[in-house]
């Protein structure tokens, strides 16, 4: 890294070149872009194989360097040389030694062999001079022995001389090595002398090159010293030569400059003052100009300034007035921002707390929901149960006390029969028929239904009336005298209902029945009419007629009434409009007119024949349900659900009076008498009971003492005594 | 008194002995004493106006006179330290000076008087280790067994073993039957009169000397007599069996030894096998040295096993008889080995086959960096493998081939395979018979080399600096 820095910085240092130190960024990637640049150029360099420096080397090899190298080479030379010589005498010495060596070994095999080769004659001679031993021995003569002997003393001295004659040539062998080994150490004395005299040639040799050697380079060093010296002063010498001249130059320059400069100058000056006078001259009468502006001004301005001096009295005054009502402005602000942040801070607490409140009552309001409904099915549970034991207990009394009028009846018949002799006659009694409590009569009602059905079953009967009053009025049958009071409230509630427009004939209804049944088809859900079809007439108009009634929400018989009442005031009121003048019918004529009506059966057709009339149905039945069953709906679940409580046992206590009242006054006075009479009889015979029984008591007495008597009588012991009771009693009964 | 006398003449002219003058003499007869009759004696540095010396000069002249029996020295100031080694004699006994001494002035006193030619550079720059190994050097090379007594070395050992770190002894001398035979003219009449008593004779033993130099690193020994002159005999350089095994034994308990040289001492294979097998667990040995001696294959095939079993740097057999086959052996400890730097092979007859054999082991060796084969019988088969060798081996610096009949065509085999070298540096082709121009060449290609060397040596010392 950092040659490469060095390298891109150093060869221009003066120039602001772009450092990589440096703040701006700008400067600092393109300084190194550059030193990027500079290695790949490196790179280049080094891949053609030429050193950058290497030239500049070649060419800055000073001379002094030249030298040094030279001599060095020239030393090493010199040295390497004396070395070579001074070893040269070892190297021959070993080159010797080792000839010597090979040249001895030679020599050694050479004279083995011929000592081998010497023995084994000598051995082969030796061998025939014993052979001839043995022949010497066989010779008898001694000329020949002699001779032969003389013969072997001959070879042997042969033998031996030639064994002295090796033995000779051994020694001289030895003695030639010896001188040889003589010489060699003399030799090898004079090669280390040689050895010693080169050595301190080469060392004085080497001592004085070194030392010229040293002078030379000295010297080089001093020349060159010399020459850079010269060079460098002639350098200076020019340099400053040049300085001087150019320095002369620049004088030169600039005296010529100064002196056009003053010229220009001069002219400038000139001209300037020409300039400056006529300028003069125009401004002062510009200034005068000016001046009476400014005299005017002056005194609009005076004017000016009055008047603004007031406003500015007013506006601060203004101001004042302003920063006052402005901070009390402020202060109200900020209190009423305390206010502000206060009730805000009340409302979040609040909200809060109404929220937690409302959560707790929510929470309350369903657990009491629950519990309301939990009491309400108890209620229910509690009044089914009341109601079936209320049933039971009245089912309960009502037979006890049927039993004890059953009883009363019995007893009254049995006194009648039996006791009075007279013909019993069994009361009236309707109560004993029926059981259960009483139910109030408007829940007796029919429903609708129902009436629909009687009505249209009863079709085939001609005389509408008949049925019309047992359908009306099922409660007026039969008047019995001991139910008077029973019977009034039946004429009660006969006018009561008489009072209702109800008295509607049969006909009609189901002649609106059957005009309902025609015209509100689209109440009847079509599956239903398809489910109808196969069925009969009458009941398909029944079925549809049940469709209609749950839609209208008509539910009971005095509905269906109403409805009907509705439809025929309805015509009325049409028709009155229609004709307009007869305003004047009260409405108790109407009545009066619809009782007629209802009464006489022809016109009670002819008006039913026109009702209403079928395209009216409709219109009028909206306005029935308007009007009489939004209002009911409410009242009639209410007392749907209090109906339980609301049942009234007025007349229960009639009823059960009635049962009390079963035997009348009259026949309790009958009774009472007859009571007297009998408890008369009864202590009478109570009396003779007594008697009876005293008598029999007596009786019995009497028998038992005639037991006792006769057994006295009877006894042995009388007929000991003096006087024998016997006769006693003989006496006693005489007496008796 | 007879001395007195006899002395002033001698004394008065001769102003460069004056200090030597006693001084009782110069007291007695204050006229004798030329120095009373001047002012100034410019010559005795030690001169001074002062007559009555200060007492401290007088204390420490006490401790130098006295010095043989009361040693003080390590409790003195050191100016008075410096004064006193300065004074002291240097024919105190050792015993006194040897441990208590360290001052190298006064070893170099004792050196330069006893021995007058001394290179200190041999001997790590200690005067004081130069003094005791020269001396004990000279005990053990006048030693003569069963007249000397042993306790002559025993007694100076404990005195120098602290300083002998290298033993260079020059030879060892044979026993002697003779009651007449004196150490100073031991080797010629030892020799002359010794000379029929056979080889059996045992020379110093080393086992008791080389466990108690517990700092010794190395030696170097002679079996032989130095000097003998026309006394020669040959039984003056036997070098017996004996001698072998308590050397041998010698150095196994010697575990610091560095290097060991044995030469000119008729080593044959037997011994330098004996010796070697004492050194093949020497813990440190780096250097082995058995030039000049007599060992033949099987020896070469022992050193072949130190080479590989210890780490050697350098091994020396210049000087043997080693052939073909032990060639063969240590050319196969080469191709092993990895720390071997030096191998002397000079004047031995290993022959092409050896040589071949070496040339391929340094194919394959990359450590050793000097070969010296000079006078080995080589011919041009070796030269070939050579030429290989100087192409593919990066190492070798030094090559010494001469006295080898290589021939011209071996020689021109050789500078082809120089020319693609560049690091040997060195390379004898002296008495070779290669020709002129192989020569020339080859020295060429050396000095290029040489250049090369020395360039990479400069740019290698400037990188380090």
């Amino acid at each position: 890294m950092n040659p490469a820095e060095n390298g891109s910085k150093e060869p221009e240092p003066e120039e602001s070149v772009p450092t990589v130190e440096s703040d701006i960024p700008e400067e600092r990637i393109a300084a190194r872009r550059l030193r990027i640049a500079a290695r790949i150029e490196a790179k280049k360099r080094e891949a053609l194989g030429v050193d950058p420096d290497s030239k500049k080397e070649v060419k800055q090899e000073l001379k002094s360097e030249k030298q040094v190298e030279q001599s060095r080479q020239r030393l090493t030379k010199l040295k390497s040389d004396g070395t070579e010589l001074v070893t040269n005498i070892q190297v021959a010495a070993d080159s010797r030694e080792s000839q010597r060596r090979t040249d001895e070994a030679e020599a050694r095999r050479q004279r083995t062999e011929r000592l081998e080769s010497e023995a084994k004659m000598s051995l082969e001679k030796f061998e025939d001079i014993t052979k001839k031993w043995t022949m010497a021995r066989s010779r008898e003569l001694p000329q020949d022995l002699w001779e032969i002997l003389n013969m072997q003393q001959q070879q042997c001295a042969l033998l031996i001389e030639d064994k002295n004659k090796l033995i000779n040539d051994l020694q001289q062998e030895l003695k030639v090595s010896d001188d040889r080994y003589v010489k060699d150490l003399k030799k090898q004395a004079e090669d280390i002398d040689l050895m010693i005299e080169r050595m301190e040639e080469q060392i004085k040799n080497l001592m004085k090159s070194y030392r010229e050697e040293l002078n030379q380079i000295e010297k080089s060093f001093e020349l060159e010293r010399r020459e850079l010296l010269d060079s460098n002063h002639n350098k200076w010498e020019q340099m400053m030569q040049c300085r001087r001249d150019k320095e002369l130059q620049f004088l030169m320059m600039r005296m010529k400059r100064v002196e056009e400069q003053e010229q220009q100058l001069q002219q400038l000056r000139v001209q300037d003052a020409e300039e400056y006078n006529m300028i003069k001259i125009k401004l002062e009468t510009d200034v005068q100009i000016l001046e009476q502006q400014l005299q005017q001004m002056k005194a609009t301005y005076q004017l000016n300034q009055e008047k603004l001096e007031y406003n500015f009295q007013v506006l601060k005054k203004r101001d004042e007035e302003n920063t006052i009502t402005k901070s009390q402005q402020k202060r109200k602000i900020t209190r009423l921002q305390d206010i502000l942040n206060n009730v805000r801070i009340k409302h979040t607490k609040q909200d809060k707390q109404f929220r937690e409140e409302n959560h707790g009552l929510t929470e309350d309001y369903k657990r009491i929901m629950e519990q309301y409904k939990e009491m309400q099915k108890k209620m229910k549970h509690f009044a089914n149960v009341d109601a079936k034991k209320f049933q039971e207990i009245w089912l309960m009394n009502e037979e006890e006390v049927k039993e004890l009028v059953q009883r009363a009846l019995e007893t009254d018949r049995i006194i009648h029969e039996q006791q009075l002799g007279l013909a019993w006659e069994k009361p009236h009694l309707p109560f004993m028929e029926r059981s259960g409590p009483i139910v109030p009569e408007h829940e007796k009602k029919k429903l609708a239904l129902q009436l629909a059905e009687e009505v249209i079953r009863a079709k085939g009967k001609t005389d509408a009336d008949e049925e019309w009053e047992a359908v009306c009025a099922p409660g007026t049958q039969s008047d019995s005298p001991p139910f008077q009071e029973q019977d009034t409230l039946d004429t009660d509630n006969t006018e009561s209902s008489a009072d209702q427009p109800l008295r509607i004939s049969v006909k009609t209804i189901k002649r609106l029945l059957e005009i309902l049944c025609d015209e509100t088809g689209f109440l009847i859900e079509s599956k239903l009419l398809k489910l109808l079809s196969p069925l009969e007439k009458d009941e398909q108009s029944l079925m549809k007629l049940d469709a209609i009634f749950m839609a209208l929400g008509i539910e009971n018989e005095e509905d269906v009434y109403k409805l009907a009442d509705f439809f025929i005031k309805y015509r009325e009121q049409q028709t009155v409009d229609s004709k307009g003048a007869d305003e004047d019918e009260s409405p108790g004529k109407r009545e009066s007119h619809a009782q007629k009506e209802t009464g006489d059966g022809s016109s009670h057709r002819s008006s039913s024949s026109d009702l209403i009339h079928p395209n009216d149905v409709l219109q009028a039945l909206r306005r029935f349900t308007k009007e009489h069953f939004k209002p009911r709906d409410k009242s009639h679940q209410q007392s749907k659900l209090f109906n339980l409580n609301e049942r009234d046992d007025s007349k229960d206590a009639a009823y059960w009076e009635d049962m009390v009242n079963v035997i009348p006054e009259a026949k309790l006075k009958v009774w009472d008498a007859l009571y007297n009479a009998l408890e008369k009889y009864h202590h009478v015979l109570t009396e003779r009971m007594k008697l009876i029984n005293e008598t029999n008591g007596m009786k019995q007495q009497n028998s038992e003492l005639r037991m006792l008597l006769h057994q006295y009588v009877n006894s042995r012991v009388n007929a000991e005594l003096e006087i024998p009771p016997t006769q006693v009693m003989q006496i006693e009964s005489s007496w008796n | 008194m007879p001395d007195v006398i006899a002395n002033p003449d001698k004394g008065v002219f001769t102003p460069g002995r004056l200090p030597q003058i006693s001084e009782p003499v110069m007291r007695l007869n204050p006229a004798s004493d030329p120095r009373k009759m001047r002012r100034i004696i410019a010559e005795d540095p030690e001169w001074s106006l002062a007559i009555i010396p200060l007492l401290r000069e007088l204390c420490l002249q006490h401790i130098v006179k006295n010095f043989e029996n009361n040693p003080i020295l390590n409790e003195l100031l050191p100016s008075h330290k410096a004064k006193v080694l300065e004074k002291l004699s240097t024919k105190l006994p050792l015993k006194v000076t040897a441990n208590l001494i360290s001052d190298e002035g006064y070893w170099n006193r004792c050196c330069t008087e006893r021995w007058g030619v001394c290179d200190v550079a041999c001997y790590g720059d200690s005067w004081k280790r130069m003094f005791f190994e020269r001396h004990l050097e000279k005990i053990i090379e006048l030693f003569i067994p069963d007249v000397t007594d042993i306790k002559t070395v025993l007694d100076v050992v404990p005195l120098c073993k602290n300083y002998v770190k290298k033993l260079n002894i020059s030879q060892l001398l044979p026993p002697v039957k003779e009651p007449q035979m004196n150490e100073d003219d031991n080797a010629s009449d030892t020799a002359s009169d010794l000379g029929h008593e056979g080889p059996s004779i045992d020379h110093f033993d080393f086992w008791t000397l080389l466990d108690k130099l517990t700092h010794l690193e190395e030696l170097h020994l002679v079996y032989g007599v130095s000097g003998c002159g026309m006394n020669f005999e040959w039984n003056l350089f036997e070098f017996t069996y004996r001698d072998c095994q308590s050397l041998a034994k010698a150095l196994k308990s010697c575990k610091t030894l560095k290097v060991f040289r044995i030469t000119q001492s008729k080593v044959d294979d037997e011994k330098v096998r004996l010796l070697i097998n004492s050194l093949l667990d020497h813990p440190f040995l780096t250097v082995l040295d058995l030039s000049h001696n007599l060992i033949g294959d099987r020896g070469a095939r022992a050193i072949g096993k130190l080479i590989n079993e210890r780490k050697m740097k350098s091994i020396t057999v210049y000087d043997n008889k080693i052939r073909a086959h032990g060639a063969q052996a240590i050319a196969y400890a080469l191709t092993k080995n990895t720390t071997l730097t030096s191998l002397n092979l000079r004047l031995n007859q290993i022959g092409d086959e050896g040589g071949q054999a070496i040339a391929h082991a340094l194919l394959k060796n990359a450590t050793l960096t000097n070969i010296h084969m000079g006078s080995n019988e080589l011919t041009e088969p070796t030269a070939t493998v050579l030429s290989q060798v100087l192409v593919q081996n990066k190492t070798l610096r030094n090559i010494n081939l001469s006295c080898n009949r290589l021939g011209l065509d071996g020689g021109k085999q050789i500078q082809e395979g120089m020319s693609y070298n560049r690091t040997v540096v060195e390379f004898d082709v002296r008495l070779t018979e290669i020709g002129q121009e192989s020569e020339y060449s080859i020295s060429q290609i050396l000095q290029n080399n040489q250049e090369k060397a020395r360039k990479k040596l400069i740019t290698e010392s400037g990188v380090k600096k």
